[in-house]
């Protein structure tokens, strides 16, 4: 096993399935599903979505949900860290270490305001509030400035696996020395773009999503943000900062098959567990558990639950968490690698909410209850929209 | 790193050569494109045409990508190819594409699906189109990389931080090879964004010595390049490390600085801070168009200029401040060339392209 590891000293969570990360747990726990119809825009479309619920006013912008999003959980994370103690995240408080922001999306990426299109559609003109919101509003550079980063900053934009590459870009920064702490993770707010978008691919469900199940009929919408505070050994040492939760291994790879469906058996997820088990240096049975993508999409949990089942064994303890926060795009990996590090401190995983009937073409099953785990490592994974798949391995060590 | 390979594509055309033959031929006019805000004028653009992405065989793996994306593709492609190394194992290449707004074009159109047609009958094509990683993911599946493939963006320093995330990779030996590399496409909205916000050229030309305004003439393209620890293939040279905000290397003794002036920035005189009476400056951003990927293109012209020991006039020499410019070509030995760019809160990016030698050099 790599002698530089990095360890994760802070961690922060917003979703449908709870405003931080304590609550977050509750519903885990408690089984509690926070789905509902569309209430954050005017809609036609009636496919049930997991809205995340209010923004604190010390972190709402206006038509700048998906950084609020993201505001909330770094301030939780970095509390978590005891980087911050109680701010709202405006001031110097961070400007004497050497900080990174990589953070990955999806919605923010995009000028996709449909008044301002509208409005220039029509008329040749259209007002500059929401281009000059777009302009300020890239996700890392926002997040830097706001916390006054002095490192890199990098807003990853690669669909569904975003989140999860932006905690590897970070991973490679800190082994690089090019920053000593990195704020790394995802956010993305529930949008009628995409809502629109997958609709049109006939892949969200009308139903509750129920990820591996044999009556899956899809995906749900969701929204939220997941941080993670990565940070050196050397880093944490000198501001006596204890963490036994470390980030050991990732791995990206591409199908290099098709853009909008993964590569039938899989082989970029395949070399994506294989580099992250590589680069941690253990084996397949030293993982306790995986936290799968699990979107609830005919094809992703069969390809997905086939892979799993080679390299882990048809007994492998699995789980989607998708059935509590829905898909959440570009904040899915972050929100997923902070419940799987969570998990490893708590020595549990929570039901796969939604599964009920095995599905005879997935070998492996998802656990239906809560779960005690007893083990070291446990796994991420993500498979994005253009056939990017990338997986994170953590440790508690 | 090294880079092994160049891949471009932009106004004047496809590949390498063409961007040579640009450098040694100076500015020319760009053509005229037309917008609902500006009624019926036109305003210049350094559009690539369409017959340059046009009867491809490699398009036929991407026939339904949109332009964005099929610029990517043909440019990764030609980076590959220019690199000269046959039988590249394909499942060690990382690939990184930055651009500031990705297919934003595909976006709008989108959009025009929602109105025209209702949410609940928009085009699934055009929504797989739209998405920011699709040109990546053409990339991998046209030319069969198994990497990973990451898209970034980031508005004024996308490409300085794909470069320095190519070389965290290779330095940790993730990938032999990174394809790093930046793509922007021209559209009607941008340039109306553009208009009310920045001054624009009705001459077509860049002013990039002017610094306020520069005025700003839109472009589009992409540019890869083949990134490499070895020294092989068509090597052109080192590029160095690369550097943000305060810590930004000035003491090293360079024959060149590259600015990336374009008009992006409504101020561009900070670029002043970085220009020396000693060392002549250039800017090359009157041949490809305002970008804010624009640093990828003047890396690509610093890096033919210490391959083929030979310094390209700047394009546009309008002088007013008295910058010690490179007003005429000429064969020089340089060794070092300093390519710098600024963002809005003027702040700045610098890396450093240095002559390949013999020996591997620490950069």
């Amino acid at each position: 096993m790599t002698d530089n590891k990095v360890l994760i000293t802070g961690l922060g969570a917003i979703s449908a399935a709870g405003a931080n990360l304590t609550g977050t747990l509750d519903s885990f726990r408690n089984g509690k599903r926070n789905a509902g119809r569309v209430s954050l825009f005017d809609t036609s479309l009636e496919y049930p979505v997991f809205e995340a619920g209010e923004i604190p006013e010390k972190f709402y912008l206006e038509g700048q949900r998906t950084i609020s999003l993201a505001l909330c959980a770094v301030d939780e994370a970095l509390k978590s860290a005891q980087l911050v103690i109680d701010s709202t995240l405006r001031g110097d408080d961070l400007s004497k270490f050497r900080v990174g922001v990589c953070m990955g999306t999806t919605v923010a990426s995009q000028l996709n305001d449909m008044e301002f299109y509208k409005s220039y559609r029509n008329s040749g003109a259209a007002p500059m509030e929401p281009a000059d919101r777009y302009l300020k509003g890239n996700l890392a550079e926002f997040i830097s400035r706001r916390i006054n980063a002095s490192g890199p900053s990098l807003t990853i934009v690669n669909a569904c696996s975003s989140g999860t590459d932006a905690i590897g870009v970070a991973l490679s920064w800190l082994n690089n020395g090019l920053c000593d702490i990195a704020v790394a993770g995802g956010a993305d707010e529930l949008n009628r773009i995409p809502l629109c978008g997958f609709g049109s691919l006939g892949i969200v469900s009308r139903d509750l999503c129920a990820p591996f199940d044999r009556d899956r009929k899809g995906l749900n919408l969701g929204e939220g943000a997941g941080v993670l505070i990565l940070e050196t050994k050397s880093s944490a040492q000198k501001r006596g900062k204890a963490s036994d939760l470390y980030l050991l291994g990732y791995g990206s790879s591409s199908d290099a098959y098709h853009l909008t469906s993964p590569h039938p058996e899989g082989v970029g997820l395949v070399a994506s567990i294989n580099k992250a088990l590589k680069e941690a240096g253990i084996k397949p049975e030293d993982v306790i558990f995986v936290n799968a993508h699990g979107t609830a999409t005919i094809e992703n949990d069969k390809v997905e639950g086939k892979v799993l089942a080679n390299i882990f064994g048809p007994a492998l303890k699995m789980l989607s968490t998708k059935g509590f926060t829905g898909h959440t795009l570009g904040a899915a990996g972050g929100l997923e690698a902070v419940f799987t590090a969570a998990a490893l401190k708590e020595e549990w995983i929570p039901a796969s909410i939604g599964f009920s009937n095995k599905d005879d073409a997935i070998p492996v099953m998802p656990v239906m209850e809560v779960t005690k785990i007893n083990g070291r490592f446990a796994l991420s994974t993500s498979l994005a929209f253009g056939g990017n798949n990338a997986a994170l391995l953590l440790g508690r060590l | 790193m090294n880079i092994l390979g160049i891949g471009i594509i932009f106004a004047g055309g496809i590949g390498i050569d063409s961007f040579e033959n640009a450098l040694k031929r100076g500015w020319q006019s760009p053509s005229e494109a037309g917008a609902p805000h500006l009624k019926d004028k036109k305003l210049p653009a350094f559009t690539v045409n369409l017959e340059t992405l046009a009867d491809r065989s490699l398009l036929k793996k991407t026939r339904r990508s949109d332009k964005f994306s099929k610029m990517a593709v043909l440019a990764a492609s030609d980076a590959l190819q220019n690199s000269r190394i046959e039988n590249i194992n394909k499942k060690n290449i990382g690939v990184i594409l930055a651009t500031a707004f990705g297919a934003h074009v595909t976006t709008f159109d989108f959009l025009d699906s929602i109105l025209d047609y209702g949410e609940a009958a928009v085009s699934p094509t055009i929504f797989s189109n739209s998405v920011h990683n699709a040109a990546a993911s053409y990339i991998t599946s046209a030319l069969d990389i198994h990497g990973p493939a990451l898209t970034v963006t980031n508005f004024y320093f996308c490409f300085q931080y794909a470069l320095q995330l190519a070389q965290a990779w290779l330095n940790e030996g993730r990938h032999d090879y990174v394809l790093v590399g930046a793509a922007e496409q021209y559209g009607d909205v941008m340039r109306y964004v553009y208009d009310q916000k920045l001054a624009p050229s009705h001459d077509g030309k860049i002013r990039p010595f002017n610094f306020k305004p520069a005025c700003q003439v839109p472009g589009e393209g992409a540019v890869f390049f083949l990134m490499s620890r070895e020294n092989s293939g068509n090597v052109y040279c080192r590029v160095g490390d690369i550097r943000f905000s305060n810590d930004t290397g000035y003491g090293l003794p360079v024959d060149l600085n590259i600015i990336d002036t374009d008009g992006m920035l409504a101020d561009e005189s900070a670029y002043r801070d970085s220009v020396s009476p000693d060392i002549p400056t250039a800017a090359y951003s009157p041949l490809f168009g305002s970008m804010m990927i624009g640093s990828a293109f003047n890396c690509a012209a610093g890096a033919l200029m210490l391959k083929n020991q030979a310094c390209y006039a700047n394009p546009v020499q309008d002088n007013p401040h008295g910058i010690n410019i490179l007003n005429a070509a000429q064969h020089s030995n340089i060794e070092l060339i300093r390519c710098v760019r600024y963002n809005c809160h003027r702040e700045k990016a610098v890396f450093h392209l240095k002559k390949t030698g013999p020996k591997p050099l620490h950069y």
